[in-house]
Protein backbone atom coordinates (compact mmCIF):
# COMPACT_ATOMS: atom_id res chain seq x y z
CA UNK A 1 0.00 0.00 0.00
CA UNK A 2 1.56 3.60 -1.05
CA UNK A 3 1.29 6.24 1.87
CA UNK A 4 3.16 9.82 1.86
CA UNK A 5 6.56 9.75 2.86
CA UNK A 6 7.38 10.62 6.37
CA UNK A 7 10.13 11.04 8.61
CA UNK A 8 10.80 8.70 11.78
CA UNK A 9 12.67 9.93 14.92
CA UNK A 10 12.68 8.44 17.92
CA UNK A 11 13.65 10.67 20.96
CA UNK A 12 15.06 9.31 23.61
CA UNK A 13 14.29 11.66 26.35
CA UNK A 14 11.43 13.48 27.25
CA UNK A 15 13.62 16.50 26.83
CA UNK A 16 14.15 15.39 23.27
CA UNK A 17 10.89 14.89 22.68
CA UNK A 18 9.62 18.35 23.75
CA UNK A 19 12.42 20.39 21.81
CA UNK A 20 11.94 18.31 18.74
CA UNK A 21 7.85 18.73 18.84
CA UNK A 22 8.59 22.65 19.60
CA UNK A 23 10.11 22.70 16.14
CA UNK A 24 8.32 20.44 14.12
CA UNK A 25 4.69 20.46 15.86
CA UNK A 26 2.97 21.95 12.90
CA UNK A 27 3.89 18.97 10.38
CA UNK A 28 5.19 16.18 13.18
CA UNK A 29 2.58 13.68 14.64
CA UNK A 30 3.21 11.85 17.98
CA UNK A 31 3.42 8.08 17.63
CA UNK A 32 1.90 6.33 20.75
CA UNK A 33 0.00 2.93 19.96
CA UNK A 34 -0.58 3.74 16.63
CA UNK A 35 -4.11 2.21 16.81
CA UNK A 36 -5.37 5.33 15.12
CA UNK A 37 -2.88 7.09 13.80
CA UNK A 38 -1.78 4.81 11.62
CA UNK A 39 -4.95 3.54 10.25
CA UNK A 40 -5.75 7.17 9.45
CA UNK A 41 -2.05 7.61 7.61
CA UNK A 42 -2.99 4.16 5.79
CA UNK A 43 -6.44 5.69 4.92
CA UNK A 44 -4.75 8.77 3.36
CA UNK A 45 -6.78 10.92 5.76
CA UNK A 46 -3.15 12.31 7.38
CA UNK A 47 0.14 12.90 6.22
CA UNK A 48 2.26 14.37 8.34
CA UNK A 49 5.70 14.21 7.42
CA UNK A 50 7.21 13.34 10.75
CA UNK A 51 6.40 10.45 13.47
CA UNK A 52 8.00 11.17 17.11
CA UNK A 53 7.61 7.70 18.51
CA UNK A 54 7.42 8.37 22.45
CA UNK A 55 6.45 4.79 22.85
CA UNK A 56 9.25 3.66 24.72
CA UNK A 57 9.72 7.41 26.86
CA UNK A 58 9.66 5.78 30.05
CA UNK A 59 9.49 9.24 31.87
CA UNK A 60 5.97 9.33 30.57
CA UNK A 61 4.78 5.88 31.08
CA UNK A 62 3.43 4.62 35.23
CA UNK A 63 0.68 4.95 37.63
CA UNK A 64 0.88 5.90 40.95
CA UNK A 65 -1.91 6.70 43.83
CA UNK A 66 -1.26 9.56 46.42
CA UNK A 67 -3.91 10.00 48.79
CA UNK A 68 -4.08 13.53 48.44
CA UNK A 69 -3.68 14.18 44.63
CA UNK A 70 -5.12 10.71 43.81
CA UNK A 71 -4.80 8.39 40.78
CA UNK A 72 -1.64 9.59 38.22
CA UNK A 73 -1.63 7.68 35.16
CA UNK A 74 1.44 8.90 32.51
CA UNK A 75 0.26 9.69 28.97
CA UNK A 76 2.00 6.40 27.34
CA UNK A 77 0.82 4.09 29.63
CA UNK A 78 -0.77 1.45 27.90
CA UNK A 79 -4.61 0.85 27.84
CA UNK A 80 -3.76 -3.05 28.69
CA UNK A 81 -1.50 -1.87 31.39
CA UNK A 82 -5.06 0.37 32.72
CA UNK A 83 -7.03 -2.75 32.23
CA UNK A 84 -4.89 -4.79 34.82
CA UNK A 85 -3.64 -2.14 36.91
CA UNK A 86 -4.64 -2.72 40.65
CA UNK A 87 -4.38 0.76 41.42
CA UNK A 88 -6.61 1.59 38.63
CA UNK A 89 -9.23 -1.04 39.70
CA UNK A 90 -9.23 0.01 43.26
CA UNK A 91 -9.82 3.49 42.86
CA UNK A 92 -11.46 4.15 39.53
CA UNK A 93 -12.92 0.73 38.94
CA UNK A 94 -15.05 2.25 35.97
CA UNK A 95 -11.69 3.09 34.47
CA UNK A 96 -10.12 -0.20 34.10
CA UNK A 97 -13.71 -0.99 32.60
CA UNK A 98 -13.94 0.99 30.07
CA UNK A 99 -10.43 -0.01 29.48
CA UNK A 100 -11.50 -3.56 29.03
CA UNK A 101 -13.62 -2.99 26.45
CA UNK A 102 -11.59 -0.98 24.24
CA UNK A 103 -11.10 -2.35 20.73
CA UNK A 104 -9.13 -5.94 21.03
CA UNK A 105 -6.31 -7.13 23.40
CA UNK A 106 -3.86 -6.17 20.43
CA UNK A 107 -5.03 -2.67 20.24
CA UNK A 108 -5.29 -2.42 24.20
CA UNK A 109 -1.55 -3.59 24.21
CA UNK A 110 -0.75 -0.83 21.65
CA UNK A 111 -2.82 1.91 22.59
CA UNK A 112 -2.21 4.30 25.43
CA UNK A 113 -5.17 6.56 26.64
CA UNK A 114 -3.57 10.13 25.61
CA UNK A 115 -4.17 8.67 21.74
CA UNK A 116 -7.78 7.90 22.74
CA UNK A 117 -8.43 11.49 24.02
CA UNK A 118 -6.21 12.93 21.74
CA UNK A 119 -8.16 11.11 18.58
CA UNK A 120 -10.93 13.54 20.06
CA UNK A 121 -13.82 10.84 18.90
CA UNK A 122 -16.94 11.07 20.66
CA UNK A 123 -17.42 7.51 20.69
CA UNK A 124 -14.13 6.87 22.54
CA UNK A 125 -14.41 4.85 25.39
CA UNK A 126 -12.22 6.75 28.34
CA UNK A 127 -13.39 10.39 27.65
CA UNK A 128 -17.10 9.41 29.54
CA UNK A 129 -15.19 7.90 32.75
CA UNK A 130 -12.34 10.47 32.66
CA UNK A 131 -14.99 13.58 32.67
CA UNK A 132 -16.79 11.65 35.13
CA UNK A 133 -14.01 11.75 37.71
CA UNK A 134 -13.39 15.37 36.58
CA UNK A 135 -9.80 14.18 35.76
CA UNK A 136 -7.11 17.18 35.46
CA UNK A 137 -4.83 16.95 32.16
CA UNK A 138 -1.15 17.55 32.60
CA UNK A 139 -0.37 19.23 29.21
CA UNK A 140 3.54 19.81 28.58
CA UNK A 141 5.53 21.59 25.97
CA UNK A 142 9.27 22.29 25.82
CA UNK A 143 9.61 24.55 28.98
CA UNK A 144 6.53 23.97 31.20
CA UNK A 145 3.27 22.48 31.44
CA UNK A 146 -0.36 23.62 32.43
CA UNK A 147 -3.23 21.91 33.84
CA UNK A 148 -6.54 22.02 32.54
CA UNK A 149 -9.75 19.97 33.62
CA UNK A 150 -10.94 17.70 30.76
CA UNK A 151 -13.95 19.40 30.79
CA UNK A 152 -12.30 21.98 28.97
CA UNK A 153 -10.30 19.67 26.59
CA UNK A 154 -12.49 18.82 23.59
CA UNK A 155 -13.66 21.62 21.49
CA UNK A 156 -15.53 19.97 18.62
CA UNK A 157 -15.35 16.95 16.56
CA UNK A 158 -12.06 15.75 16.41
CA UNK A 159 -10.65 19.07 17.69
CA UNK A 160 -8.95 19.44 20.93
CA UNK A 161 -7.59 22.19 23.36
CA UNK A 162 -4.14 21.43 22.41
CA UNK A 163 -1.90 24.49 21.19
CA UNK A 164 0.77 24.33 18.43
CA UNK A 165 3.66 22.16 20.57
CA UNK A 166 1.67 20.79 23.45
CA UNK A 167 1.03 17.10 24.27
CA UNK A 168 -0.81 15.48 26.91
CA UNK A 169 1.56 14.33 29.61
CA UNK A 170 -0.78 12.80 32.14
CA UNK A 171 -3.94 12.30 34.18
CA UNK A 172 -4.67 13.02 37.53
CA UNK A 173 -8.29 11.71 38.72
CA UNK A 174 -8.94 13.57 42.08
CA UNK A 175 -9.74 10.87 45.19
CA UNK A 176 -13.15 9.96 45.53
CA UNK A 177 -14.91 11.03 48.29
CA UNK A 178 -16.27 8.59 50.71
CA UNK A 179 -20.18 8.65 49.45
CA UNK A 180 -19.30 8.95 45.98
CA UNK A 181 -18.80 6.53 42.68
CA UNK A 182 -17.80 6.19 39.01
CA UNK A 183 -20.16 4.27 36.43
CA UNK A 184 -19.17 3.80 32.82
CA UNK A 185 -22.27 1.73 30.50
CA UNK A 186 -22.08 1.61 27.12
CA UNK A 187 -24.14 0.01 23.70
CA UNK A 188 -22.35 -1.23 20.69
CA UNK A 189 -23.42 -3.72 18.22
CA UNK A 190 -21.21 -6.20 19.15
CA UNK A 191 -19.33 -7.44 21.99
CA UNK A 192 -15.93 -6.68 20.60
CA UNK A 193 -13.94 -4.34 18.28
CA UNK A 194 -16.81 -2.11 18.11
CA UNK A 195 -17.29 1.54 18.52
CA UNK A 196 -19.52 2.65 20.86
CA UNK A 197 -23.10 3.86 19.73
CA UNK A 198 -23.71 5.25 22.96
CA UNK A 199 -21.80 5.75 25.81
CA UNK A 200 -21.93 7.04 29.24
CA UNK A 201 -20.17 7.90 32.49
CA UNK A 202 -22.04 9.17 35.68
CA UNK A 203 -20.38 10.59 38.73
CA UNK A 204 -23.04 10.47 41.97
CA UNK A 205 -21.38 11.97 45.24
CA UNK A 206 -24.18 11.53 48.36
CA UNK A 207 -24.73 14.22 51.46
CA UNK A 208 -23.78 12.73 54.43
CA UNK A 209 -27.49 11.70 54.78
CA UNK A 210 -26.79 8.85 52.24
CA UNK A 211 -30.25 10.49 50.75
CA UNK A 212 -29.78 13.11 49.22
CA UNK A 213 -27.61 14.00 45.69
CA UNK A 214 -25.02 16.18 46.88
CA UNK A 215 -23.02 16.31 43.20
CA UNK A 216 -23.23 14.75 39.52
CA UNK A 217 -21.36 14.63 36.56
CA UNK A 218 -23.36 13.45 33.39
CA UNK A 219 -20.53 12.88 30.43
CA UNK A 220 -22.34 10.93 27.23
CA UNK A 221 -20.48 10.04 24.21
CA UNK A 222 -21.69 9.58 21.11
CA UNK A 223 -24.72 12.03 21.05
CA UNK A 224 -23.04 15.23 19.83
CA UNK A 225 -19.53 16.23 17.66
CA UNK A 226 -17.49 15.37 21.18
CA UNK A 227 -17.86 13.92 24.23
CA UNK A 228 -19.32 16.29 26.91
CA UNK A 229 -21.40 16.60 29.73
CA UNK A 230 -25.01 16.88 30.87
CA UNK A 231 -24.86 20.60 32.87
CA UNK A 232 -27.56 21.50 32.86
CA UNK A 233 -29.13 18.34 34.23
CA UNK A 234 -26.48 17.82 36.89
CA UNK A 235 -27.51 21.25 38.20
CA UNK A 236 -30.83 20.33 38.63
CA UNK A 237 -30.09 17.03 40.15
CA UNK A 238 -28.31 18.65 43.30
CA UNK A 239 -30.03 18.49 46.21
CA UNK A 240 -32.96 15.62 45.36
CA UNK A 241 -33.68 12.94 47.53
CA UNK A 242 -32.75 9.74 45.78
CA UNK A 243 -35.77 8.22 44.22
CA UNK A 244 -37.80 7.78 41.52
CA UNK A 245 -38.68 11.43 41.12
CA UNK A 246 -34.45 11.73 41.02
CA UNK A 247 -33.76 8.91 38.20
CA UNK A 248 -36.80 10.53 35.67
CA UNK A 249 -35.40 13.77 36.23
CA UNK A 250 -31.79 12.65 35.46
CA UNK A 251 -32.98 10.63 32.10
CA UNK A 252 -35.27 12.96 30.97
CA UNK A 253 -32.85 15.68 31.38
CA UNK A 254 -29.82 13.53 29.30
CA UNK A 255 -32.64 12.81 26.88
CA UNK A 256 -32.81 16.53 26.03
CA UNK A 257 -29.22 17.62 26.45
CA UNK A 258 -28.30 14.85 23.79
CA UNK A 259 -28.14 15.88 20.00
CA UNK A 260 -27.58 12.54 18.51
CA UNK A 261 -27.44 12.09 14.85
CA UNK A 262 -28.60 9.33 12.49
CA UNK A 263 -25.60 6.86 11.45
CA UNK A 264 -23.94 3.80 10.37
CA UNK A 265 -23.92 2.38 13.98
CA UNK A 266 -27.87 3.72 15.15
CA UNK A 267 -30.56 6.22 14.27
CA UNK A 268 -30.61 9.46 16.18
CA UNK A 269 -34.28 8.24 17.64
CA UNK A 270 -32.67 4.58 18.70
CA UNK A 271 -30.11 6.94 21.12
CA UNK A 272 -32.45 9.09 22.16
CA UNK A 273 -34.47 6.46 23.69
CA UNK A 274 -31.35 4.35 25.04
CA UNK A 275 -29.28 7.26 26.72
CA UNK A 276 -31.84 7.97 29.31
CA UNK A 277 -31.64 3.72 29.89
CA UNK A 278 -28.00 4.04 30.46
CA UNK A 279 -28.42 6.83 32.48
CA UNK A 280 -30.12 5.14 35.01
CA UNK A 281 -28.14 1.95 34.99
CA UNK A 282 -25.05 3.75 35.35
CA UNK A 283 -26.36 5.75 38.68
CA UNK A 284 -28.13 2.90 39.85
CA UNK A 285 -24.65 1.15 39.71
CA UNK A 286 -23.33 4.42 41.48
CA UNK A 287 -25.52 4.25 44.50
CA UNK A 288 -24.79 0.51 44.56
CA UNK A 289 -20.88 1.22 45.07
CA UNK A 290 -21.37 3.50 47.57
CA UNK A 291 -24.11 1.39 49.24
CA UNK A 292 -21.78 -1.69 48.87
CA UNK A 293 -19.12 0.56 50.63
CA UNK A 294 -20.72 1.72 53.39
CA UNK A 295 -22.05 -1.54 54.68
CA UNK A 296 -18.04 -2.70 54.25
CA UNK A 297 -17.78 -0.05 56.66
CA UNK B 1 15.22 7.06 2.51
CA UNK B 2 16.37 3.52 3.06
CA UNK B 3 17.95 3.20 6.42
CA UNK B 4 19.56 -0.10 8.26
CA UNK B 5 18.05 -1.26 10.57
CA UNK B 6 18.34 -3.84 13.11
CA UNK B 7 15.71 -6.86 13.73
CA UNK B 8 15.34 -9.85 16.16
CA UNK B 9 13.04 -11.85 15.13
CA UNK B 10 12.64 -15.29 16.65
CA UNK B 11 15.63 -14.86 18.31
CA UNK B 12 17.42 -14.31 15.11
CA UNK B 13 19.10 -10.77 13.85
CA UNK B 14 18.55 -9.49 10.94
CA UNK B 15 19.76 -5.99 9.11
CA UNK B 16 16.77 -5.12 6.97
CA UNK B 17 17.05 -1.44 4.89
CA UNK B 18 13.65 -0.40 4.86
CA UNK B 19 11.85 3.29 4.66
CA UNK B 20 10.08 4.79 8.15
CA UNK B 21 6.94 4.00 6.02
CA UNK B 22 7.60 -0.13 6.03
CA UNK B 23 5.28 -1.57 8.11
CA UNK B 24 6.46 -4.65 9.81
CA UNK B 25 4.03 -7.06 8.09
CA UNK B 26 5.43 -6.30 4.91
CA UNK B 27 8.93 -6.53 6.48
CA UNK B 28 8.44 -9.91 7.68
CA UNK B 29 7.15 -11.37 4.83
CA UNK B 30 8.63 -9.63 1.92
CA UNK B 31 12.14 -8.47 3.04
CA UNK B 32 12.94 -11.48 5.64
CA UNK B 33 10.79 -14.03 3.65
CA UNK B 34 8.13 -15.45 6.66
CA UNK B 35 5.44 -15.81 5.02
CA UNK B 36 3.84 -17.37 7.91
CA UNK B 37 2.39 -14.11 9.36
CA UNK B 38 -0.83 -12.97 7.03
CA UNK B 39 -2.13 -9.47 5.98
CA UNK B 40 -5.87 -9.56 6.21
CA UNK B 41 -7.55 -5.99 6.37
CA UNK B 42 -4.51 -4.16 6.40
CA UNK B 43 -5.69 -1.83 9.21
CA UNK B 44 -6.00 -3.29 12.38
CA UNK B 45 -9.24 -4.98 12.58
CA UNK B 46 -8.92 -8.78 11.93
CA UNK B 47 -5.74 -9.57 14.07
CA UNK B 48 -4.60 -11.84 11.12
CA UNK B 49 -1.03 -10.07 10.94
CA UNK B 50 -0.81 -10.54 14.89
CA UNK B 51 2.99 -10.84 16.49
CA UNK B 52 4.09 -10.78 19.67
CA UNK B 53 6.75 -8.03 20.43
CA UNK B 54 8.07 -8.38 23.92
CA UNK B 55 5.53 -11.19 24.36
CA UNK B 56 2.59 -8.97 23.96
CA UNK B 57 0.16 -9.47 20.97
CA UNK B 58 0.79 -6.90 18.32
CA UNK B 59 -0.96 -5.69 14.88
CA UNK B 60 1.88 -5.69 12.61
CA UNK B 61 -0.11 -3.98 10.05
CA UNK B 62 0.16 -1.11 11.53
CA UNK B 63 3.19 -0.75 13.30
CA UNK B 64 5.92 0.62 11.47
CA UNK B 65 9.00 -1.88 11.66
CA UNK B 66 11.76 1.00 11.90
CA UNK B 67 10.06 1.26 15.72
CA UNK B 68 11.05 -2.26 16.80
CA UNK B 69 14.16 -1.89 16.77
CA UNK B 70 15.45 -3.59 20.26
CA UNK B 71 12.27 -5.13 20.42
CA UNK B 72 11.94 -9.62 20.92
CA UNK B 73 9.20 -10.09 17.62
CA UNK B 74 7.71 -13.86 17.92
CA UNK B 75 6.45 -14.43 14.39
CA UNK B 76 4.25 -18.16 14.12
CA UNK B 77 7.45 -19.62 12.73
CA UNK B 78 8.90 -19.03 15.96
CA UNK B 79 6.66 -21.36 18.29
CA UNK B 80 8.03 -24.45 16.74
CA UNK B 81 11.32 -26.21 18.02
CA UNK B 82 12.55 -28.21 14.71
CA UNK B 83 9.84 -30.08 13.77
CA UNK B 84 8.48 -30.08 17.66
CA UNK B 85 5.37 -27.95 17.49
CA UNK B 86 4.77 -25.83 20.34
CA UNK B 87 1.51 -26.95 22.60
CA UNK B 88 -1.03 -24.27 21.60
CA UNK B 89 -0.48 -25.21 17.44
CA UNK B 90 -0.75 -29.02 18.53
CA UNK B 91 -3.98 -28.48 20.38
CA UNK B 92 -4.96 -26.63 17.32
CA UNK B 93 -4.32 -29.88 15.54
CA UNK B 94 -6.03 -32.54 17.64
CA UNK B 95 -8.86 -30.34 17.79
CA UNK B 96 -9.95 -29.85 14.63
CA UNK B 97 -9.55 -25.79 15.15
CA UNK B 98 -8.06 -24.93 11.77
CA UNK B 99 -10.21 -24.61 8.58
CA UNK B 100 -8.71 -22.56 5.74
CA UNK B 101 -5.94 -21.54 8.09
CA UNK B 102 -5.52 -17.75 7.27
CA UNK B 103 -6.65 -16.80 10.42
CA UNK B 104 -4.35 -19.61 12.34
CA UNK B 105 -1.38 -18.08 12.85
CA UNK B 106 -3.02 -14.69 14.85
CA UNK B 107 -4.86 -16.93 16.80
CA UNK B 108 -2.36 -19.06 17.62
CA UNK B 109 -0.35 -16.35 18.69
CA UNK B 110 -2.45 -14.57 20.73
CA UNK B 111 -3.50 -17.66 22.43
CA UNK B 112 0.11 -17.88 23.71
CA UNK B 113 0.24 -14.03 24.93
CA UNK B 114 -2.81 -15.44 26.94
CA UNK B 115 -2.25 -18.61 28.16
CA UNK B 116 1.54 -17.23 29.52
CA UNK B 117 -0.26 -14.71 31.00
CA UNK B 118 -3.05 -16.90 32.40
CA UNK B 119 -2.58 -20.87 31.87
CA UNK B 120 -5.96 -21.63 32.81
CA UNK B 121 -8.35 -18.96 31.14
CA UNK B 122 -12.38 -19.56 31.59
CA UNK B 123 -14.01 -19.77 28.37
CA UNK B 124 -15.32 -15.74 28.63
CA UNK B 125 -11.42 -15.32 29.49
CA UNK B 126 -10.12 -17.01 25.85
CA UNK B 127 -13.00 -14.80 23.67
CA UNK B 128 -12.26 -11.87 24.88
CA UNK B 129 -8.82 -12.65 24.10
CA UNK B 130 -9.27 -13.56 21.00
CA UNK B 131 -11.82 -10.90 19.87
CA UNK B 132 -9.73 -9.01 17.77
CA UNK B 133 -8.88 -12.60 15.62
CA UNK B 134 -11.46 -12.89 12.93
CA UNK B 135 -12.17 -16.71 12.09
CA UNK B 136 -14.24 -15.79 8.53
CA UNK B 137 -14.91 -19.54 8.37
CA UNK B 138 -16.32 -18.78 11.57
CA UNK B 139 -14.56 -22.00 13.35
CA UNK B 140 -14.75 -20.56 16.75
CA UNK B 141 -16.13 -23.05 19.04
CA UNK B 142 -12.83 -25.51 18.15
CA UNK B 143 -10.67 -22.44 18.59
CA UNK B 144 -12.08 -22.05 21.89
CA UNK B 145 -11.53 -25.47 22.61
CA UNK B 146 -8.16 -25.79 21.61
CA UNK B 147 -7.36 -23.07 23.50
CA UNK B 148 -8.54 -24.90 27.04
CA UNK B 149 -6.60 -27.98 25.96
CA UNK B 150 -3.62 -26.14 25.21
CA UNK B 151 -3.82 -24.97 28.63
CA UNK B 152 -4.26 -28.31 29.89
CA UNK B 153 -1.33 -29.58 27.93
CA UNK B 154 1.18 -26.77 28.85
CA UNK B 155 0.58 -27.41 32.46
CA UNK B 156 0.65 -31.17 31.95
CA UNK B 157 -2.48 -32.31 33.24
CA UNK B 158 -3.49 -33.53 30.33
CA UNK B 159 -0.58 -35.63 27.93
CA UNK B 160 -0.24 -35.45 23.72
CA UNK B 161 -0.39 -39.16 22.89
CA UNK B 162 1.30 -39.59 19.62
CA UNK B 163 -0.88 -40.66 16.38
Amino acid sequence: MHCEPFEYEKPVSLREFESLYAARADDARILAGGTDLMVLIKEKLLAPRLLIDISDLHELRGISWDPRQGLTIMAGTKIAEIERSTLVKEHAPALAYAAANLGSNQVRWMATMAGNICHASPAAETPPVLLAHDCELIIGRQGGERTLPISRFFLSYRKTALESGEYVKAFRLPPLPARAAVAYRFKGLRRAMEIDMLNIGAYLELCEDGQTVSDVRLAMGSVGPTTYRAAVTEKKLKGMPIGEDFFAAACGGVVQEATPIDDVRASAEYRNRVIGVLTRRALEECLEIIGARRSAA
Amino acid sequence: MKKLVKLEINGENFDVAITPTAYLIDVIRETVGLCGTKKGCGIGDCGACTVLIDGKPTLSCITLAVACTGKAITTIEGLSKGTELHPVQRAFIDKGAVQCGFCTPGMVLSSKALLDENPHPTQDEIKSALAGNLCRCTGYAKIIEAVEYAGQLLSGEVVHEQA
